[in-house]
């Protein structure tokens, strides 16, 4: 470990200097460059983040019936997630209690049994060892209790996506989104039909950091009008550029920010219901949510926000073929998995509520393929940058020279972002969305877990 | 419907048809995107990447029917040109440096004035100073159909040897 000398002389590494830098820069907007590509910074999120938040690990409508499984990741450990004889669902860490071995030896599948490789160790789908060849022989009358598959320590499963924990002392699923329950809410619950997945998640890796991901889909809007200018050449994308800032930057809860596109006024013709086909957008009603909710749905072009730490959801209006096919309604789930201090296996899933028609499903899909997915249109350009930054974190010369990354947007006196007023909504709300305080609220967050001692948590609301 | 017939290596179709791809493979190579849509490819193209997973040997290969990488027809191939002539398709610009290498090609005739075309597809692909390629290697399945005396490729499909693609974008064409 690094060893550098504070200003009081007590001796003290790399990461406690970076973390100390971070608490300190935020309320200016300051953040050093090289949390993107510190290999210290990165060891200490594996344990103080990923072990420790509720992460995403799949979607209900993936493993439909018992004995369905798929293999998942939190942080960088596998586990297997799957529909037990019951009907409930178990993430099991895929580690043999034996040696160790991995013993899910496919992506997804059917099974009653997973057998380890190596002594023929078995389990069922709850876990529970059952027990290998020669038993009797071998093991007698051991334990087959005290020797089942580790599991997380808590699970829930919420509009259908199914989130865990390894820690028990993590607060419920609910108090942890805080005020972000409120527009997961409005995303999954427009309708009484709820959402399913399209497909399997696409994978692929980008050399770049987790946090590149995480807080662009906290709120990173202005970066359209740059980077994905190519979208407006295309006709990929309805709004143009400046018309598409107007729209709100919430911090929903410590950690979890989100950003709509909405128009200034009601009666604006832009899309509405996220540019959902319009028998679609009738089925959108308030069984599972308020008048509130539904409200602002109708108002909103884009929907993005991102639950901390690395679960990000994208609801806008695409299409794959401009010339042919107006855009419509696309949702994308994904997670950004921590690989490497400059590398993020992306996983990517597609989303159609289910009362939509085949037909809708697959434009759906076209379109979102075509534009957030590793060949979309606009999700090509974003890697390119989040690899640049990612070089730059792991620079000397820009921990030599103390760089620090300006998140200023949007702070007292920069831009004309304003607090909202008469939001119906939890948060704290800004409008229009020229502000980067969406992104200091999840960093705020970052730095108060890197920094908490185990089986203590900072306050989940404001 | 009647079962292909494999065209023998030694017969003017099959050099035909190598060269076709070995014209394909340049253009591709050297940037010529628009020209080899307009030129070489059928209108009622499917350009379909399927994804892939790792599954146990009694389900096969892991290919999903239904789910894709690239699932392209010409008018969302002809964005993706249109795209990279617009000045701001910063994933392509500056382009990467990409060589196609097709080897091992079998053609069969079908119904209908098709040929089925099936070959291994290297691809090596570097960007700004990188030294080591992405490299993306799969079996690529065409049929290519004649239309009005020229050749047009009117069916792809890539099945490529990974499930977790190692390259940050799919801004080539396979």
């Amino acid at each position: 470990m690094t060893g550098a000398n504070s200003s009081n002389g007590k001796s003290h590494s790399v990461s406690e200097r970076l973390l100390d830098e971070l608490r300190e820069g935020l309320p200016d907007g300051l953040i050093p460059a090289a949390l993107f590509g510190n290999e210290e910074i990165f060891n200490l999120e594996l344990r103080k983040i990923f072990a420790r938040c509720w992460v995403f690990l799949a979607h209900e409508s993936e493993i439909p019936n018992s004995g369905d499984y798929v293999r998942r990741k939190i942080g960088q450990d596998n586990f297997i997630v799957v529909r037990d004889e019951d009907g409930g669902v178990q993430a099991l860490f895929d580690a043999c209690r034996h040696r160790g071995v991995q013993i899910c030896r496919a992506d997804s599948g059917n099974t009653d049994i997973f057998r380890c490789p190596y002594h023929g160790w078995a389990y069922d789908t709850k876990g529970n060892l059952l027990g290998g060849p020669l038993w009797k022989n071998a093991f007698g009358t051991m334990s087959k209790e005290q020797n089942g598959l580790l599991k997380v320590a808590q699970l829930t499963s919420f509009h259908g996506l199914i989130f865990a924990t390894l820690d028990p002392t993590a607060p419920s699923f609910e108090e942890y989104l805080g005020g972000m329950k409120w527009y997961l809410d409005l995303v999954f619950g427009l309708n009484r039909h709820g959402v399913e997945i399209i497909g399997a998640p696409q994978r692929f890796v980008v050399d770049a950091n987790w946090k590149s991901g995480a807080e662009n889909f906290s709120g990173d809007d202005y970066h359209l009008g740059t980077l994905h200018r190519s979208a407006w050449a295309i006709g990929a994308f309805p709004v143009p550029f400046a018309d598409n800032m107007m729209g709100y930057h919430i911090q929903a809860s410590p950690g979890h920010s989100l950003s709509f596109s909405m128009a200034p006024s009601e009666d604006d013709p832009g899309p509405k219901f996220f540019a959902y086909p319009q028998d679609v957008a009738r089925s959108f009603d308030t069984s599972r949510i308020s008048d509130e909710q539904l409200r602002i749905a109708s108002r909103s072009r884009v929907f993005v926000g991102n639950v901390f730490p690395n679960f990000s959801i994208l609801l806008a209006p695409m299409t794959d073929d401009g010339a042919h096919f107006p855009p419509t309604g696309v949702l994308t789930i994904r997670t950004w998995q921590p690989m490497g201090a400059g590398r993020i296996e992306a996983w990517n899933w597609f989303c159609a509520y289910r009362n939509m028609t085949p037909d809708q499903k697959d434009r759906v899909y076209r379109s979102g393929l075509a534009s957030f997915s590793m060949g979309g249109v606009f999700e090509m350009d974003d890697t390119e940058p989040w690899m640049l930054a990612s070089r730059t974190g792991r620079s000397v010369a820009a921990e030599v020279l103390d760089l620090k990354l300006n998140y200023q947007m949007g702070l007292p006196g920069v831009g004309i972002a304003k607090r909202a007023e008469n939001w119906p909504g939890p948060g704290i709300v800004y409008w229009p969305r020229y502000e980067e305080g969406v992104q200091r609220n999840m960093f705020r967050f970052y730095c108060d877990m890197m920094r908490a001692e185990p089986g203590t948590w900072p306050k989940a609301s404001f | 419907m009647t079962p292909p017939s494999e065209v023998p290596v030694a017969s003017d179709l099959y050099a035909r048809i190598v060269a076709w791809v070995n014209r394909e493979a340049e253009l591709l190579d050297a940037g010529k995107e628009r020209e080899w849509l307009e030129t070489m490819v059928s209108k009622e193209i499917v350009y379909q990447v399927p994804l892939r997973q790792t599954v146990e040997r009694a389900h096969g290969t892991g290919f999903s029917d239904t789910t894709f990488h690239l699932n392209e027809s010409y008018g969302s191939l002809m964005t993706r040109v249109v795209r990279n002539e617009s000045g701001f398709a910063w994933a392509e610009d500056p382009p990467s440096r990409v060589r196609h290498f097709v080897t091992n090609i079998r053609v069969s005739e079908l119904e209908g004035n098709r040929l089925a075309i099936k070959s291994n597809l290297l691809i090596f692909r570097t960007r700004r100073d990188q030294t080591q390629p992405q490299l993306l290697s799969g079996e690529r399945q065409d049929v290519l159909r004649n239309e009005d005396g020229e050749f047009r490729l009117v069916g792809r499909t890539i099945l490529l040897d990974l499930t977790v693609i190692e390259t940050h974008n799919l801004a080539i064409i396979f």
